[in-house]
């Protein structure tokens, strides 16, 4: 894979981006095993590479809707990574005052419309706000980040059809882990190659490698300028894998797990590119990762420290400019 | 002032809404050149164009979702669902998504939108063009039902509903579209969350709304002759709805029925009953009677659908039921 223009800077960034994935979601499970956060863990792990193509190709005003397994872009978007943390938690400081959890976590300062833990019931959603956008003559896109799974959902192709018809500036990315929960991709829709969807909608679509760091910032790049140039949505297929099996345990093929898990490894994909092509030393690799720890541990020891949510909390804004009774 | 069927007073309504203000606009199933299934879209698409006048696949989801999305980014969306009934199909994005996007965020997105559907039984729609769906939305924190029973109040609360922040579902019954009445030129507010006694008495409260309301008065004024004096309060916004209205009138009459179309089970009078009786059990004389539809779905036959539905007859006789206690 060609760098595409890449700068010596930006190779560093987005394999400190990878990282800073990895560390975020390693610390979060390490957490939640410890019971120090709530609910339930879907992590990002083993899906970097998909994350970082995208956080790296979208502007402070695009749009994003992130889904359960996107920690990382959360930050990425530009959310002080503490506050994101803190929200995990349940705790005050949290980006949406720790009422909305690891699901549902938007910032509106970063556009960030939060997760619909519904699967792919926002992709109906961002129909709305790429319209809006575009009634109102803003050139901003919005990605919205779907699973599989989703390809099974009614608003998957409500959202796909009108997309196309109504030409709007969406960036449909579809993370296919291979798994809806424990359901292999084609078992259960009628294609495992659901780039044909979009195809079937005359959406432009792609499928890459989103393992592949390099690769799946190029089909991004690609599908963003796509958009920007007011030719309306695009799809993108990242073929990759997860860490996290089933809450049951491992239950995909040995060779499978060490396939994903040693060889087809983003991070490890992208260091060998680096070193290989000769961008940058192996020792500076080992502080950017030891670095990213540093800041990691820092958020975590932020969302610890901070206090429960004010109980007033829990009625506030329920309806806008009219209060709900309380015990009190 | 002009006399105007409900339909004219809601197309007025979003014609002034429109022409007011560029944010708001329309979207919904053949709402555009055909100006919708009962014509309360006539003409926007001529005066506004189909921007503005969004015809729509038949995909509901996208309908409430796209009106949620363009919500968040500042727009003031007035959607159409042909029908009440169709509702089912994007329910999911009423409850978890517009109902929820202000609280779960703790603030941050609002979801201003008005969900438009024609509901109600009474002409032989049958099991899919026919129900009242406010039950199916009681339990739904977030969301607000507003329900008019005349063009005045059509026109006047449309406009509210319009300019408030909140996820609105707006019930039009289809009995009450032809239905005439005076609507002033121009715009004013009916305000949400107040409902109105419409007619004024001791005996006993009706308290109700939309198409069961005109039963109510005219049960209240076959009543009068009758030496008995009903109270009858139009709730207007059936979720949350005004306690004190119904309260200060019970606690005056200390009597009370309730009327709504829908099936009695966990619906809006089993809420307006349960609080009355919590809140002015001292003032009762006679328990609070519930008189609504029965626990079946509409039928297509015209005679078997009379017997499901409250009526004058029904109504009649659970308020001398509850007189004579």
């Amino acid at each position: 894979m060609a760098t595409i223009g890449i700068s010596t800077e930006q190779h560093l960034n987005m394999y400190r981006d990878m990282w800073r994935v990895r560390k975020f979601e390693l610390a979060l499970e390490r957490e939640f095993k410890r019971g120090k956060v709530p609910g339930m863990l879907h992590t990002g792990l083993g899906q970097e590479a998909t994350l970082v193509a995208v956080a790296h190709s979208l502007r402070r005003e695009d749009g994003i809707f992130p889904d359960h397994r996107c920690h990382g872009l959360l930050f990425l978007k530009g959310t002080p990574g503490a506050k994101i943390m803190a929200e995990l938690f349940g705790k005050a400081t949290g980006v949406c005052s720790g009422k909305g959890g690891s699901l549902h976590s938007a910032d509106v300062t970063v556009n960030n419309f939060g997760d619909n833990a519904v699967e792919g019931s926002f992709m109906v959603t961002a129909l709305g706000v790429g319209l809006g956008w575009k009634m109102q003559g803003k050139d901003s896109l919005v990605a919205v980040m779907v699973g599989d799974g989703t390809a099974g959902r009614g608003e998957w192709h409500e959202s796909l059809n009108l997309a196309s018809v109504w030409k709007l500036p969406i960036l449909y990315c579809c993370v296919n882990n291979g798994y809806a929960i424990s359901t292999p991709v084609a078992f259960s829709h009628a294609t495992g190659d659901l780039v044909e969807f979009a195809t079937a909608y005359k959406i432009p679509a792609v499928q890459v490698d989103g393992n592949d760091l390099l690769a799946a910032y190029q089909a991004t790049q690609e599908a963003v300028a796509h958009i920007r140039a007011g030719k309306g949505p695009y799809f993108i297929e990242y073929k990759t894998w997860r860490w996290q099996g089933l809450f049951s345990g491992e239950f995909r093929p040995k060779e499978e797990v060490q396939y994903y898990m040693e060889e087809h490894e983003p991070i490890s994909m992208a260091k060998a590119y680096l070193l290989k092509e000769g961008i940058v030393e192996e020792q500076q690799l080992e502080a950017i990762e030891k670095e990213v720890e540093n800041e990691i541990e820092s958020w975590v020891q932020f969302a610890m420290e901070s206090p429960q949510p004010d109980p007033a909390k829990a009625t506030a804004n329920v309806y806008v400019g009219w209060e709900v009774e309380s015990w009190q | 002032m002009a006399v105007m069927t409900t339909v004219q007073a809601l197309n007025d309504a979003l014609g002034l809404m429109m022409a007011e203000d560029h944010r708001v606009f329309c979207l919904g199933e053949d709402i555009g050149k055909m100006g919708g299934d009962f014509g309360v879209t006539r003409g926007l698409y001529d005066e506004f164009g189909g921007e503005r006048v969004r015809d729509t696949p038949l995909s509901e989801s996208a309908i409430i979702g796209t009106a949620v999305g363009a919500a968040m980014v500042g727009m003031r969306p007035v959607a159409e669902i042909m029908f009440a009934d169709f509702i089912g199909t994007c329910y999911d994005q009423m409850v978890n998504n517009a109902a929820k996007v202000h609280y779960m965020f703790d603030g941050q997105f609002r979801a201003p939108i008005v969900v438009r559907t024609a509901c109600g039984g009474g002409f032989g729609g049958g099991p899919h063009h026919s129900q009242q769906v406010e039950g199916w939305f009681m339990n739904v924190p977030g969301l607000v039902i507003v329900a008019p029973s005349n063009p005045y109040d059509a026109k006047g609360l449309l406009i509210s509903s319009i300019e408030d922040d909140n996820p609105i579902l707006f019930l039009e019954h289809k009995a009450l579209y032809r239905l005439k009445g005076e609507v002033p030129e121009g715009k004013y507010r009916v305000p949400l969350r107040q409902a109105k006694v419409v007619r004024e008495g001791n005996d006993i409260t009706l308290v109700s709304c939309m198409k069961t309301l005109h039963d109510c008065l005219a049960v209240a004024e076959e009543l009068a002759s009758e030496g008995i004096s009903a109270e009858v309060i139009d709730l207007r916004t059936i979720r949350p709805w005004d306690h004190d209205t119904v309260l200060h009138s019970v606690r005056k009459t200390g009597r009370a029925v309730v009327v709504n179309e829908a099936p009695k089970i966990g619906g809006l009078a089993a809420d307006v009953s349960a609080v009355i009786s919590e809140e002015a059990f001292s003032s009762l004389k006679a328990p609070v009677m519930r008189v609504c539809g029965l626990d079946t779905p509409i039928p297509f036959s015209l005679p078997l659908e009379k017997l499901i539905l409250p009526d004058k007859d029904k109504i009649k006789q659970a308020v001398l039921k509850v007189i004579k206690f």
